[in-house]
């Protein structure tokens, strides 16, 4: 076993350890370190394939956690950090990293994408559930501002019917798209800052 | 006439050509199929469950309420996604999920509820039902059995298939199934429309039944767009069951329905004609309501009944005998939100429907909230006592509701 791999199991066993029986963001925070490694410090992302979690809706947090652990979606990562949590960590993690601030996007879409870009989310009812900042709600992520090339990824997933969803509204979504509109709307999304 | 078909065929051309350079829109969703032109932009739209459930400690349950003398309390909570209930002979209560894909039992310790998973891995289990020992899953393709499963709680074993290829278009809307044991012990079980308003198949928009020693499968109601919930009325063994509407007509219409099956090869009026006197836009044009069995009652547009059970307990007042509760998980194609509640209907001797009352609300915390409740009963079971215990799916909850003098 690698060296990060093992310290991978240390720490995913140390949360599977503390468990809360309520939604808690002390608790979430005390069990956040390892999420954090990836998904940037307080939920911010870093790494352009890593999405950010800060400021994300809370329903959406933890149903994909569990969709993680049920193999709903699955992730090199993300399937193995998920298979240790229990609901109850699920629900405090979700809890923490939605109450922290979202960082503004270093992500500068190009001034043509940013033009067409709403007009794109709308045709292609990105707004409809996303809602029109889309800021998300409840079990429907806040996408602006989310790292272009997750985006990108997702969107590329859904249309190659590759990514699961809850209820197979992203896939059908996404068979509209061209690969063209899914650049296009991925760069204007990953700018778009605070509302 | 030549240069009008010149023109067409220019037009058609054009049309082609655009529709090349431009991908057709995204195809609409099976919840949002059937909207209006004016409809396009609605922000109305379904809720999901908290399918890691939430603790009941971090819930205002203290707000629930009952009528006076009944008493209701969490019963258990840790059941994430808590759908349909069924009851052992034993006393385990089971418990189904729709999105997730477990089935669990929750055993009474004494004050203290254990929940186990005993299945998992399944595909939409939505139904179950115990009978003479065995537990019955519907699963959105198939009717699987376990043996004995009261004894085998830990290893219920792979599970026999009673009928299979239940979904073979794999239909995008409704899939999931409700199942109950008939007086005539064959299973009954609901394939909904695949699509908000849209013409089904034979198999859709029907209550089906099938023999489980044979797996022989027969067509019992049609014209149901979907059935989340049935039951026999304990005098006329007639088979009672909820149906939800059609969505995008309106706040308040059409109703979602109870209805009564007295004979099999009823119809009940879908696609053409809704509420037992509307007729769809579209699907009811040179059609006449006259033609279907009418609804017993009309519980409201958009309210979402599901699970129901006739009350045979103990436990309640005697006019409480014979009565149907019904959990209604809550409308969302409504500007203003209304059920999230249990209902109490009371039928007299002659399927007629004299009152229908709330019985447990509390759930709804502002009609116009986004979301406007924090709590939605899905199933309802009457325990061995006479209680009454209700899943909630949004938290992954069973509450209890009882009565003393």
């Amino acid at each position: 076993m690698s060296g990060a791999k093992a310290w991978l199991v240390v720490a995913a066993l140390a949360l599977a350890g503390g468990a809360a029986s309520a939604a808690d963001l002390e608790a979430g925070k005390r069990k956040a370190a390892l999420c954090e490694a990836c998904h940037g410090p307080e939920g911010n992302s870093v790494i352009p394939v890593n999405p950010s979690i800060a400021g994300q809706q809370v329903q959406f947090l933890s149903n994909t956690m569990l969709f993680f652990r049920e193999g709903n979606r699955k992730d090199a990562q993300m399937t193995p950090i998920a298979a240790n949590l229990s609901n109850a960590d699920m629900n405090d993690l979700a809890a923490y990293f939605s109450s922290l601030k979202i960082a503004p996007p270093k992500h500068k879409s190009s001034p043509e994408n940013a033009a067409a870009g709403p007009g794109l989310a709308q045709k292609f009812m990105c707004t409809q559930c996303h809602g029109p900042a889309l800021l998300g709600v409840q079990h429907i992520p806040r996408i602006a501002g989310q790292q272009f090339d997750y985006v990108k990824t997702q969107l590329l997933g859904f249309k190659a019917q590759k990514r699961s969803d809850i209820d197979g509204n992203m896939t059908s979504a996404a068979q509209a798209l061209s690969e063209k509109d899914i650049e296009i709307l991925a760069d204007y999304i990953a700018g778009i800052g605070a509302p | 006439m030549l240069r009008t078909l010149m023109a067409t065929a220019v037009l058609a051309a054009f049309a082609s050509a655009q529709a090349q350079d431009k991908p057709a829109p995204a195809p609409a969703q099976p919840w949002q199929q059937g909207r209006s032109a004016e409809q396009m932009e609605s922000p109305l739209h379904p809720f999901a469950p908290n399918l890691t459930g939430r603790a009941a400690k971090d819930l205002p349950i203290d707000t629930l309420k009952v009528p006076a003398g009944f008493k209701v309390e969490v019963w258990a909570d840790g059941v994430p996604e808590a759908r349909s209930l069924a009851l052992g002979d034993k006393g385990t209560v089971f418990v189904s999920n729709r999105i997730s894909k477990n089935v669990y039992a929750v055993i009474d310790r004494g004050g203290q509820r254990e929940v186990k998973t005993i299945l998992k891995g399944m595909n939409a289990p939505n139904g179950i039902v115990f009978s003479k020992g065995t537990l019955y899953v519907a699963e959105r393709n198939r009717i699987t059995s376990y043996a004995d499963i009261e004894n085998h709680l830990d290893n219920p074993g792979e599970g026999k298939v009673v009928v299979d290829n239940l979904d073979p278009t794999t239909q995008p809307g409704h899939f999931w199934k409700f199942l109950a044991m008939g007086p005539d012990n064959k299973l009954y079980f609901n394939i909904g429309s695949p699509q908000n308003i849209t013409m089904p198949t034979y198999m859709q928009a029907s209550i089906m039944r099938v023999d489980p020693k044979t797996g022989v499968v027969e067509n019992y109601a049609q014209g149901v767009r979907n059935s989340v919930g049935f039951d026999w009325s304990p005098k006329t063994h007639q088979l009672w069951f909820t149906v939800h509407g059609r969505d995008w007509l309106g706040d308040d219409s059409p109703a979602d329905m109870l209805e009564v099956a007295t004979r099999p090869g009823q119809h009940f009026g879908f696609p053409y004609c809704h509420e037992g006197d509307m007729l769809d836009p579209e699907y009811g044009k040179n059609r006449s309501c006259k033609e279907f069995t009418p609804p017993a009652a009309k519980l409201g547009a958009h309210v979402a009944p599901l699970g129901m059970r006739f009350y045979t307990g103990k436990m309640f007042p005697a006019e409480y005998q014979g009565n149907i509760f019904i959990a209604q998980h809550g409308s969302w194609n409504r500007t203003t939100k209304q059920g999230y509640n249990v209902i109490r209907v009371v039928v007299d001797g002659k399927n007629k429907v004299v009152k229908s009352e709330p019985f447990l609300t509390g759930f709804l915390t502002n009609d116009k909230g986004d979301p406007p409740m924090w709590g939605r009963p899905v199933d309802v079971l009457v325990m061995k006592d006479g209680a009454l215990l209700v899943s909630d799916d949004y938290n992954g909850i069973l509450y209890r509701i009882s009565y003393k003098k």
